[in-house]
């Protein structure tokens, strides 16, 4: 029975199409992208999150002015707990706009606070290179004509006004935002300027939100090899290297869920060719940096630095197999750090038991299935009361997830990795992957598991 | 006034009924709106608090937001109700649900649900703040829960606000020393610092229980310690059942005394010498300090209740607030503002880029504010007291409470050490 009901599941039988625990024998996969169950207590976001929270967030010298309620624009101040640093940290990150829409803008229209509002940010903030919109539940109901303000705006202040249609009650997660923010970005900005110069060994590195300085570890291996980074999407970009994407010879994808669709615009519109990778863990890294190699003519060049990099780090890499072997892993992402981690901890001599996506589709599980092994739980959407009966009846060494789950697991005695934001990262490539593994130890090996008591016999609240 | 708001000084009103209803055991969140407005709430308290906390969406998507959200409200009440058996839930509107114009007291009402309480709390995003939100909430639970009264008790409804769990532990610890039995609307000391302790409850224990809330009505009186955020579950208990009422911030010398004055009034209880010995170590440790601490210009941004009431505290201590800054707009802020500062400047309700200014114009010494001041007193260059919500660029100021004559050693001594430490930059 491949297909199977957790015993937190009986009121809600409909989740069962959800979980799956992979059996060879059976071709399944488990049902994915759909609408949450109201009330199960999920994990998911928004649209407006997966737009602003995630792909347009790290985007560092625009004006990310946010039009509804005050609380939306709260929330993702500063990347709310998203680490994705950038090198403006005096003005990214750092400021939150919004135009605290009252109930008479509501009643009334917005659109008035709204033009008023992005002529006083610009004002106040002369030096940021755009102002981007984006919509949130209210105003997708009221019907305020973002597109037409931003258009008189824009023609007042000088500098583009974009406007993203990311109410949150659009789609059934932030999958649909992140679709949103690329087209978006890909009609808007992509191909508005063009590069000083070009190279034959220009490349952007998309989807990557340069968590934790990610992104400073992974340009370094390709510069070296020759190339030229010539836009990363989105992290640590200034809109202007968005603008100029267009002009890359090669689009090579990291995340594989946020931004498939630029990717596959770019490539119709402009020809560019899509390499996808996976930059965690020796084995991920060293193939993306041959691919790249191969595309461009560089496997000399490639080969060096791999050997290089990888004799710096693999003798440690084997001193942490020695001491995690054995452990199991729990592994719940929002998507494709699902399937890019079950390699990487088996490289680290762990094995995963359980492999969940809060927003994968059908492409993610195709790889989580092709990863795991016979009888892992694979897991779409969980909410937070089979994670505890996961964390609890499936007894992992380790869970890794994000923020909302951290104290789910400690209070359950499990340890655990904030994948989402890391714990001390980066995390990407080879030497993010030493700091990962130390993270993997420090939680592991931590002494204060071994201080907690069971109560026995404990009754229900007391 | 500017149209744009830079650096909000508020959050939204869903998110001040969240924290009134994890004071409540065994009690349920349901926001009715979009899952951002569950997802993104839950971060600010796991950060703050370092907790778990669970709280339910109804996941309104495109179709419920055409057709209305009866069928996913229905859907998500039955199943909490089937999955976790809580003894309560609060149904917390957005400003989707608002808009669409849901029924949600009709659909609860048709609902008849049984097995749990549903309590319907109006919070959309559009008004106010989170500390209306908080006092929405508040007001909605004692309005549905509370009970005509067969017979009195000696008990004293206390309603914290949105305070930290240390500082109900500091009120708890006063009305204990002076044997009168209280019910904390509602009371976060447990369920956002609960112990690890294996196997974990469903429910984190503690918490006012739905049994203490229909009770409330058989109390001697009721204190709001913060007007705005309890406040109006307080002028109902009273208009309703007549009881005495009172609202009271105890933070510093003069503020806690009244508490416990008003405290003695209700209940008739005298005041222990154990808490005059605990008034006396305040007054020690303030002795101790004042050279460092007279003189001093102090800029405060918090929730209105709290501003007003540190102001009157950092004047005990000889500082002057020269700014006084609220969180949520207020015309009755903007009275007592005016009398607790003496010409500084008050800003209600505007943001922290406004702050940021006054700082900058005010030749301010020393700040208070959460999280989200740190970079001011950064630019600004002033020392820098945390307080407030959201605390989570240092851990464990939700355990230490400012409030009563033990909480205002606590903050005397941090205030003191800001200052040392920043004069060791």
């Amino acid at each position: 029975m491949p297909l199977t009901l957790l015993k937190s599941d009986k009121a809600i039988p409909e989740r069962e199409k959800h979980t799956y625990i992979k059996a060879a024998s059976e071709n399944i996969l488990p049902l994915s992208n759909v609408q949450t169950t109201p009330g199960d207590f999920t994990e998911r976001g928004c649209t407006y999150a997966g737009c602003l929270g995630v792909v347009c967030g790290p985007i560092k010298d625009v004006i990310h002015l946010v039009h509804g309620p005050i609380g939306c624009a709260y929330w993702t101040w500063g990347g709310g707990t998203r680490q994705n640093l950038s090198d403006n940290p005096g003005f990214h990150r750092k400021y939150c706009f919004s135009t605290d829409m009252q109930e008479d803008n509501i009643i009334f229209g917005g659109e008035d606070k709204l033009y008023e509002s992005i002529l006083e940010a610009h004002k106040e903030f002369p030096e940021a290179k755009g102002v981007f919109v984006y919509a949130t539940c209210a105003i997708g109901l009221i019907g305020d004509d973002l597109k037409g303000v931003c258009k008189r705006a824009e023609e007042e202040i000088g500098i583009r006004v974009v406007s993203f249609n990311c109410e949150g009650f659009r789609g059934c997660s932030q999958s649909l935002g992140h679709h949103i923010a690329n087209d978006t970005l890909f009609e808007k900005v992509v191909g508005t300027k063009e590069p000083e110069y070009l190279t034959d060994y220009d490349m952007n590195i998309i989807g990557d939100y340069n968590i934790q300085g990610d992104l400073w570890e992974i340009m370094p291996l390709f510069e070296r090899m020759g190339i030229r980074i010539l836009s990363t999407f989105t992290g640590n970009a200034s809109v202007d290297d968005i603008a100029q994407a267009h002009r890359a010879k090669l689009n090579l994808m990291h995340c594989q869920r946020s931004t498939p669709y630029i990717c596959k615009r770019m490539e119709e519109k402009y020809g560019i060719p899509v390499l996808k990778a996976s930059l965690f863990g020796v084995e991920q890294t060293s193939k993306a940096l041959r691919d790249v190699a191969a595309f461009f003519g560089l496997e000399d060049k490639a080969e060096e630095i791999i050997e290089e990099e990888v004799s710096k780090v693999a003798p440690k890499i084997e001193e942490y197999k020695t001491k995690f072997e054995g452990k199991r892993v729990f592994i719940y992402q929002g998507a494709p750090r699902a399937w890019h981690w079950v390699n990487m901890f088996r490289e680290l001599g762990v094995e995963t038991i359980a492999a969940a996506t809060t927003f994968g589709h059908e492409d993610d599980y195709v790889k989580i299935c092709e990863r795991v092994n016979e009888g892992v739980l694979v897991l779409d959407n969980p909410n937070s009361l089979e994670l505890e009966e996961i964390l609890t009846d499936w007894k992992p060494d380790l869970f890794i997830s994000g923020l909302k789950e951290k104290y789910l697991s400690y209070k359950l005695g499990v340890p655990f990795i904030n994948g989402h934001s890391y714990e001390k990262g980066p995390y990407a490539v080879y030497s993010g992957f030493l700091n990962f593994a130390r993270d993997v130890e420090k939680t592991l090996f931590a002494p204060v598991w071994g201080l907690i008591r069971r109560r026995k016999n404990a009754q229900r609240n007391d | 006034m500017r149209s744009v708001t830079i650096n909000p000084a508020k959050m939204c009103q869903p998110i001040g009924a969240m924290y009134a209803l994890f004071g409540v055991h065994a009690a349920v969140p349901l926001v009715h709106g979009s899952q951002g407005c569950t997802a993104y709430p839950m971060r600010m308290f796991n950060r703050h608090f370092g907790e778990l906390v669970q709280v339910a969406v109804s996941s309104l998507g495109e179709d419920a937001s055409v057709f209305g959200g009866k069928k996913n409200l229905m859907a998500s009440i039955e199943n909490i109700i089937a999955r976790r058996h809580p003894e309560l839930i609060g149904v917390i509107t957005t400003c989707l649900s608002e808009t669409i114009g849901d029924d949600i007291d009709g659909i609860i009402r048709e609902g008849n649900f049984e097995d749990s309480k549903v309590v319907p709390i109006h919070t959309p995003s559009y008004v106010g703040s989170h500390v209306t939100g908080y006092d929405n909430a508040l007001k909605a639970l004692v309005t549905s829960l509370s009970v005509e009264p067969d017979s009195d008790n000696a008990k004293l409804n206390i309603l914290p606000g949105m305070v930290n769990p240390g500082d109900v532990l500091e009120i708890k610890q006063m009305l204990d020393s002076m044997d009168v039995s209280h019910t904390i609307l509602s009371d976060i000391s447990e369920t956002l610092n609960a112990p690890l302790m294996l196997p974990k409850p469903p429910f984190p224990s503690g918490g006012t229980s739905v049994d203490e809330i229909e009770d409330c009505a058989k109390a001697q009186g009721v204190i709001a310690l913060c007007e705005h955020a309890g406040g109006s579950a307080a002028t109902f208990l009273k208009g309703k059942y007549g009881m005495a009422a009172d609202t009271i911030c105890p933070i510093g010398v003069a503020n806690t005394d009244r508490f416990l004055d008003a405290v003695g009034d209700m209940t008739g209880v005298e005041i222990p010498y154990s808490l005059e010995q605990g008034r006396g170590r305040l007054i020690d440790a303030m002795v101790d300090v004042h050279m460092k601490t007279c003189g001093k210009r102090a800029a405060i941004f918090a929730d209105p209740d709290v501003a007003l009431a540190l102001a009157e505290f950092v004047t005990e201590l000889g500082m002057e607030p020269v700014i006084i800054s609220s969180s949520t707009a207020s015309r009755k802020f903007l009275q007592k503002a005016k009398s607790v500062t003496d010409g500084g400047e008050i800003l209600n309700g505007r943001d922290l880029y406004e702050l940021q200014r006054a700082v900058k114009d005010n030749e301010v010494d020393i700040l208070f504010g959460n999280t989200k001041c740190a970079p001011i007193a950064k630019d600004e260059d002033v020392a820098f007291v945390r307080c407030g919500f959201p605390v989570y660029d240092r851990v464990g100021y939700h355990r230490y409470g400012i409030m009563g004559y033990h909480g205002g050693i606590y903050l005397t001594d941090r205030i003191t050490n800001a200052i040392l430490e920043w004069g060791e930059r």
